[in-house]
């Protein structure tokens, strides 16, 4: 025996079609009552009807309609009404889904961090054009040591000639025109915004990647946790790969190089970020990648499933491992 | 230039120009994704780009009669697997037409909130059109929105076991004669050793076993990787 339902209406069945019982809901429901009724299915649970009849029939098992198992029978049919109150009802749950998809904080680290990446690149090529172009009236300037600061120095006088003063550098030999200097205010103008929207940009990420999560961050830090989280397409998604993964994770041209012509496999892909790795010696860092991305992988679990954080101590005992490596091995290998 | 080509109507709404496919805007004026607006006996016509459609390089490459890949209109479809509404436009242009005068609907499924939100604004201007954000698989959880079994559904997942998924959805849905359209991408399927030709025997083999295979269209050239398997429920 079957108990079928619909989101308006359920009918009892016996196993050769035909039908003990029927609660059919013929009213016009309101396109919100509608999207209740539809939210209630689709979350595995019965509409009233159903419910009044399983009290009825409590050995028939509930089954959605259009379930395979289901006999054939006659359908109760809904009114064309209906149905176009439930069509109504679908776009409205529909709408409420996307707007819902906000809330995702991977898809929401997924802009701040490529965001900054791209601010990145677009400063450090600005940046190197600003310096470029006043180098090019001020030819004794050098700016090496203070690159970083040209930016907001160019922004605060009014003249190139103020500039040179500042720098304590002959003045320019060749003067730009007015329209010329206002043009290159602006793009330091520019510059140095977009050195403070950087700032802002990495705060956003940290505080977001320290609340998604939390344990991946106390151990890598929260920038390179938030980097992964989004390499790998989300938190549970990083949660579910191999340790393998996570440590050539971002070094996908050399490992695919790798398995197509045989290359030497990367050691470290994003992770190599982290100092445990960027500065040990070369012939411990494929060692150390390894042991990290494991202890990342934890990690990430911890966090996909919400489980305690990772302590300071925790990381303590990952920093032990990582100098216990370097000192076991801290001649390089003989060829 | 128009006249020398053969105008080739395929449904009150679909109008084949040569090469080109053509449907009758529903909502006149706009161009859903650039595509080219022209007006052909003062209708306007939206140009079917057979590169961003695999239904409408299906149309341009079948052997068969390319209406007989079309539903009914006004009758309820399936579209599984919606992605952005490209397809999905042009098959409301010819289920539904203008503030749906045809009377039909067209269930459109889709897993990725970003898709539905290209949908959502579609279907405020295309009467008829029912998005759906949810799992292609997961029939329980939407399945209440198609009364009883429709008689074309199209299902255009990227996800291993794409066959699977398809015939359970027209055990399920899809009525006696009823004709379904699967579009396969071989690189969403586990690798196999021979390749492509492989991933689409085998889906020859599992399709054949349980209900009619009228044609396999090759669509390479328009979408590299891709078949268009047309069947009829037995």
């Amino acid at each position: 025996m079957w108990l079928w339902y619909s989101w308006q209406s359920a009918a009892v069945v016996n196993d050769d079609g035909d039908v003990l019982d029927i609660e059919f809901n013929n009213a016009r429901f309101s396109v919100h009552a509608a999207k209740d009724r539809l939210q209630l299915v689709a979350n595995g649970h019965m509409p009233p009807e159903a419910v009044v009849l399983s009290e009825r029939f409590p050995d028939a098992k509930p089954t959605a309609h259009g379930s395979d198992e289901l006999p054939d029978f006659d359908l109760p049919q809904p009114t064309d009404d209906q149905i176009e109150i439930a069509d109504q009802a679908a776009l409205l749950l529909a709408k409420e889904g996307v707007a819902v998809s906000a809330a995702d904080p991977n898809r929401r680290l997924e802009h701040l961090l490529r965001a900054s990446e791209e601010l990145r690149t677009l400063h450090l090529t600005m940046e190197a054009r600003l310096i470029e172009w006043v180098g090019l009236f001020l030819p004794s300037a050098r700016f090496d040591s203070n690159r970083s600061q040209v930016a907001s120095q160019v922004q605060d006088v009014d003249s190139l000639s103020e500039f040179a003063a500042l720098l304590d550098v002959e003045d320019a030999y060749e003067q730009p025109s007015e329209p010329e200097w206002k043009a290159l205010h602006d793009w330091a103008e520019m510059v140095s915004n977009q050195g403070r929207q950087l700032d802002r940009l990495e705060h956003a990420i940290r505080l977001s990647a320290q609340n998604h999560l939390p344990s991946t961050s106390m151990l890598v830090g929260p920038l390179l946790a938030a980097r992964l989280c989004v390499e790998a397409h989300g938190r549970s998604r990083l949660a579910r790969l191999p340790s393998g993964t996570v440590q050539v994770l971002g070094a996908e041209k050399a490992f695919f190089s790798h398995l197509r012509s045989g290359t030497a496999p990367p050691k470290h892909g994003h992770i190599f970020m982290h100092p445990w790795i960027s500065r040990s010696p070369r012939w411990v860092r494929g060692k150390i990648a390894r042991m990290l991305a494991s202890k990342i992988s934890i990690a990430a679990r911890i966090d996909a499933f919400e489980g305690t954080p990772l302590t300071k101590e925790d990381v303590d005992q990952v920093e032990a491992r990582v100098e216990a490596i370097r000192k076991e091995f801290s001649k390089p290998p003989g060829r | 230039m128009a006249k020398n080509r053969r105008m080739r109507p395929l449904s009150d709404s679909v109008l084949m120009e040569g090469r080109n496919v053509w449907t009758v805007n529903a909502n006149p004026g706009v161009a859903v994704r650039g595509e080219s607006l022209r007006k052909f006996r003062g209708v306007e016509h939206r140009r079917w780009d057979p590169n961003r459609s695999k239904l409408g390089a299906g149309i341009l490459r079948t052997r068969n009669n390319p209406s007989d890949l079309l539903p009914r209109p006004g009758s309820t479809v399936l579209y599984l697997g919606a992605g952005h509404g490209t397809t999905v436009s042009h098959l409301h242009d010819h289920l539904c037409g203008t503030s749906n005068r045809h009377r039909g609907r067209l269930v459109a499924v889709d897993l990725a909130p970003r898709c539905l939100r290209d949908l959502t604004h579609l279907a405020e201007t295309r009467k008829g059109l029912v998005p759906v954000l949810g799992d292609a698989r997961k029939f329980d959880a939407w399945g209440v929105l198609i009364p009883s079994r429709v008689d074309w559904l199209f299902q255009d997942v990227a996800q291993a076991g794409q066959v699977e998924i398809f015939l359970s959805a027209v055990r399920r849905f899809l009525s006696k004669d009823g004709i379904g359209l699967l579009s396969l991408k071989a690189a969403s399927e586990r690798h196999q050793d021979g390749g492509d030709a492989d991933i689409f025997a085998a889906a020859i083999e599992q399709l054949s076993d349980e209900v009619e295979l009228i044609e396999h269209i090759n669509l390479t050239g328009f979408e590299d990787q891709h078949a268009l398997f047309v069947i009829r429920r037995r």
